[in-house]
């Protein structure tokens, strides 16, 4: 049982060390990769919204990837010296920035989608409350973590119709996540749904820090952030809301932005029924 | 008796990738995320050197190392400032406001990170020994 033990130890910290040594050499790649793209884009005749575009897209890669060179870096050089505490902190770092790497590839890939007209939803018939349902009590747990609580309003009045309902989780996640960023602890969002003739209008509601006037214009702009995104882990790419729009707008649907008072802000998106 | 590290930094990733070495060298490493209350707990833990990021919540990196330069209880303490804005104007700033060093988080090998601290602390981390002269 023993012997087996020290077997299965080896085995490990072998697939350890090639999984650090693939994943070291692949960072090192992208990372001179993303310097040849920084370097190259000013003599590339790219127009200035095209080139911070590019600049913004670079940042976003590279603080990930940073962090999973680091710590590939540290399983390789010194993985005798730390402690199983240490070794699995590193590789969950590994795996929560290439998640956070795949989610900004994924996004970058559908901007690009919908700036060349080829963005498509695929709608089924399907249950809307199910769908909204189903992707709060996900973030539930996010929030409480947070100490926000996140309350759901949703009318029975209108049953399964054709919606995409992947895209529309897509479109809860980013709003529910964007919402569970900038809402305090102790705040609350609510999300509701409700039928007004023949449209389901859907409200994501936090008592968060708000968005001021002039810069709601912004909040479906490439790579735009405003003034409330102080924190590293807040920055984001600012695609999010520009796929929310193009997802809301493939279903023939409308998205706007009011402020919740007293505090906090509210998106309320549109679909046919 | 270990020396003290202070880190200034909201992102975790970043956070571990780069305390884990400094541990392993034997320094004690405080952890801050919120720049609004760094200045407070580098008065309380009085540290040997302060990490600092720039873009923090509340406050930033280049403010508390102003705040830092311009109080007599801290300003003696070496800063280094760890981020991923290399952009000239703030480099510029941070050695006008009396930063040790400026380094771009994406050329730091963390392992490295221990021999970079220990050189600015006039110390080898293995020992601890103050190297004079």
């Amino acid at each position: 049982m023993e012997s087996y033990n020290i077997w299965l130890i080896i085995a490990e910290s072998v697939l350890l060390l090639i999984i650090s040594i693939l994943l070291f050499r692949k960072s090192s790649e992208l990372n001179k990769l993303l310097e040849k793209i920084n370097k190259m884009k000013m003599g590339t005749g790219l127009l200035d919204g095209e080139r911070d575009y590019v600049a913004a897209m670079v940042h976003e890669l590279r603080a990930p990837l940073s962090v999973i060179k680091g710590a590939s870096d540290l399983l390789l050089k010194d993985a005798t010296n730390l402690d199983t505490e240490q070794i699995h902190t590193l590789l969950s770092q590994i795996k929560e920035n290439s998640n956070a790497m795949l989610k900004i590839v994924a996004d970058i890939l559908d901007v690009s989608r919908i700036g060349s007209g080829k963005f498509e939803i695929n709608k089924i018939f399907a249950n809307l409350n199910d769908t909204l349902k189903e992707e709060c009590s996900y973030f539930n747990a996010l929030a409480k973590v947070k100490g926000i609580k996140l309350e759901l309003e949703l009318d029975e009045n209108f049953g399964s119709f054709g919606f995409d309902p992947d895209r529309i989780k897509q479109v809860m996640g980013n709003l529910l996540s964007n919402a569970i960023k900038f809402t305090p602890e102790g705040g609350t969002i609510t999300v509701s749904a409700k039928r007004y003739d023949h449209n389901v209008e859907v409200t994501v509601a936090d008592t968060g820090v708000g968005v001021p006037d002039s810069e709601k214009g912004l909040l479906f702009k490439p790579f735009s952030q405003t003034s409330s995104h102080t924190r590293s882990e807040e920055r984001g790419t600012g695609l999010g809301l520009v796929i929310v729009k193009a997802i809301v707008e493939a279903h023939k649907g409308n998205i706007r932005v009011e402020d919740n008072k007293p505090s906090g802000i509210k998106f309320i998106f549109t679909l046919p029924l | 008796m270990a020396k003290k590290v202070l880190f200034v930094e909201d992102d975790e990733g970043f956070f571990n990738i780069f305390s884990v070495p400094l541990k392993m060298k034997g320094y004690e490493v405080i952890h801050v995320a919120d720049g609004a209350r760094a200045m407070d707990k580098i008065l309380q833990e009085k540290p040997d050197l302060v990490l600092m990021d720039i873009i923090l919540p509340g406050m930033s990196g280049l403010d508390i190392l102003k705040e830092m330069k311009e109080n007599m209880d801290t300003r003696d303490i070496k800063v280094v400032m760890l981020t991923n804005f290399g952009n000239d104007e703030n480099v510029k700033k941070a050695v006008e406001y009396g930063a040790e060093d400026y380094y771009m988080k994406y050329n730091v090998v963390p392992s490295e990170l221990p021999e970079k601290i220990a050189v600015l602390l006039g110390e080898t981390p293995e020992s601890g020994i103050k190297v004079t002269g």
